[in-house]
């Protein structure tokens, strides 16, 4: 009761970033309180890939999104950070 | 095929506990939605439990687990279909922190279902969520009063809800006359696909018969064309290359573009969709496009990109009605919070305080009011602390919507009215 799933797309600073990386910095940086569900590469343009990554946390802690979104955006090798889709489960 | 039905997003709304997310469950339900076997699992656990009553919480809960065992990145919204359409159901959290993301995230919702309780009517989260539907644009909606057979269907509770709701959606600015109202039980299951036995009195439409009577978005093709940009590479052997997602227009190879409040000009040499090279793209398409003329060091996130004989709006002012959702004092004229508007995170300053509305009528109940605080709705003017592109919400309404954020917190949630330009 009360969860929901936030899906942030995660953009890397260059077409050099090796994706293996990102996913283990993502894993740790994982806020307390936050489950990792799922990771994809999605291709976007020109050898560029984002890597969508869904969490599941809490409707009511009050943290929302942001705590993921900051921790996501200090990984090396990471550009920026958006929440595409918040849904309830 | 499903596959060629028309799709909408639609987004389940109301105050938390009136019922949205046993909707949504129960409409997977009576659509087909849910998986045969979990269906079978619930028929077998029944019996062993010698339980012949129909113990629909059970299905949510299996729900759930199913949605969070499977390992996909579409876990935020659900589906189901209805012979005419196919719809993806975003059911909406409702705290207040993830508003914010309501505003600027990707799937923008085609159609909402408004729950409320019967029992309750209307409450906090409705307001907000009504007045954030319409910030958001969502043109489209109907109304569940939901738990029915917690307020005995009850006629006149049905009406009195209607009523209440009926002022809410009037004061925001949505013809009630086009908005179908259904009496419901969610867990029961009123109404929702066929007429209940339980609301006689009730000659309406079902939910089923709404979502069908729902309009077929239509994409905003011919609004000027207008992409925020999202990040800014420079690729080896291709060039500059922006990234964003098209909100409205079309754009297409050979394209002279503006990037603004930067103000640089340049030629789209070739567009990317999935790494696959398109002639055009639409609103929708999430696009890398390489730019002649440009530098990487040019533009930034927060820069709008639009054709040259049509460029983005750079505000030196603007005025824009907001709702105030939560704040733990009073905003007064000088109040300089950060504006999160398609892609860009501005600070501005709040200037003046023009009028207070009625959250009962939308009439003004004070002009020039010295403070505003939660559940305000309010008029102000608004002045960027640097340039910053925003369109009039009537003109473009994907570029007019914005959240306001200050302490870790969504302040409010408005939309722009009027734009003196640079």
């Amino acid at each position: 009761m009360g969860e929901a799933a936030v899906r942030l797309k995660v953009m890397p600073e260059s077409t050099d970033i090796d994706f293996g990386k990102l996913k283990e910095g993502i894993k740790a940086a994982i806020p307390a309180k936050v489950r990792l569900h799922a990771m994809e590469e999605q291709p976007i343009a020109f050898g560029l890939k984002a890597l969508i990554v869904v969490v599941i946390m809490d409707d009511k802690a009050g943290d929302g999104p942001e705590e993921t979104e900051r921790a996501f955006s200090k990984i090396e090798g990471v550009e920026s950070v958006v929440v595409e889709e918040v849904g309830l489960l | 095929m499903a596959e060629s039905k028309p799709h909408l997003n639609l987004a389940v709304i109301g105050h938390v506990d009136h019922g949205k997310s046993t909707l949504v469950g129960r409409m997977m339900f009576e659509t087909g939605a849910i998986d045969p076997h979990i269906i079978d699992e619930f028929r077998k656990e029944a019996t062993s439990k010698g339980k012949a009553t129909f113990e629909f919480a059970w299905v949510m809960d299996s729900l759930k687990e199913e949605r969070e065992r499977g390992v996909t990145i579409d876990i935020a919204h659900q589906r189901f279909d209805t012979d005419k359409y196919y719809f993806t159901v975003v059911d909406c959290p409702g705290h207040r922190d993830f508003i914010k993301n309501m505003i600027t995230g990707a799937s923008q919702a085609d159609a909402a279902i408004l729950v409320v309780a019967a029992p309750d009517g209307v409450m906090a989260q409705t307001r907000e969520h009504v007045f954030l539907s319409r910030t958001l644009g969502v043109n489209q909606l109907i109304v569940a009063v939901n738990k029915m057979d917690a307020a005995k269907y009850d006629e006149e509770r049905y009406k009195e809800v209607k009523e209440e709701v009926s002022k809410l959606l009037r004061m925001v600015g949505y013809k009630v006359d086009e908005v179908p109202f259904i009496p419901t039980s969610a867990f029961v299951g009123d109404n929702l696909i066929k007429l209940s036995e339980n609301t006689k009195w009730y000659k309406g439409a079902t939910m089923i018969e709404s979502l069908n009577n729902l309009k077929e978005p239509v994409k905003p093709t011919t609004l000027p064309l207008r992409v925020p940009v999202q990040d800014v590479y420079t690729i080896s052997g291709v060039g500059t290359v922006p990234v964003g997602r098209i909100e409205t227009g079309v754009m297409k190879k050979n394209d002279k573009v503006i990037f603004e409040p930067a103000g640089v000009t340049g030629e789209v040499k070739s567009i990317e969709m999935h790494h696959d090279e398109v002639p055009e793209a639409l609103p929708g398409d999430n696009i890398g496009w390489n730019v002649r003329g440009v530098s990487r060091n040019d533009i930034r996130r927060g820069d709008v990109c639009g054709h040259v004989d049509n460029p983005p709006t750079v505000a030196k002012e603007f005025t824009a009605q907001i709702v105030v959702l939560q704040h733990p004092s009073a905003i007064s004229a000088g109040y300089t919070p950060v504006f999160h508007c398609h892609t860009s995170q501005i600070a501005c300053t709040i200037t003046e305080l023009k009028a207070k509305l009625d959250p009962r009528t939308g009439a003004v109940k004070e002009q020039n009011p010295a403070f505003i605080k939660a559940g305000d709705a309010a008029i102000i003017s608004v002045i960027p602390s640097k340039p910053m592109v925003i369109e009039k919400v009537k003109e473009i309404p994907q570029l007019g919507r914005f959240a306001i954020r200050d302490m870790g917190q969504t302040i409010a949630a408005g939309m722009c009215q009027n734009v003196t330009p640079r």
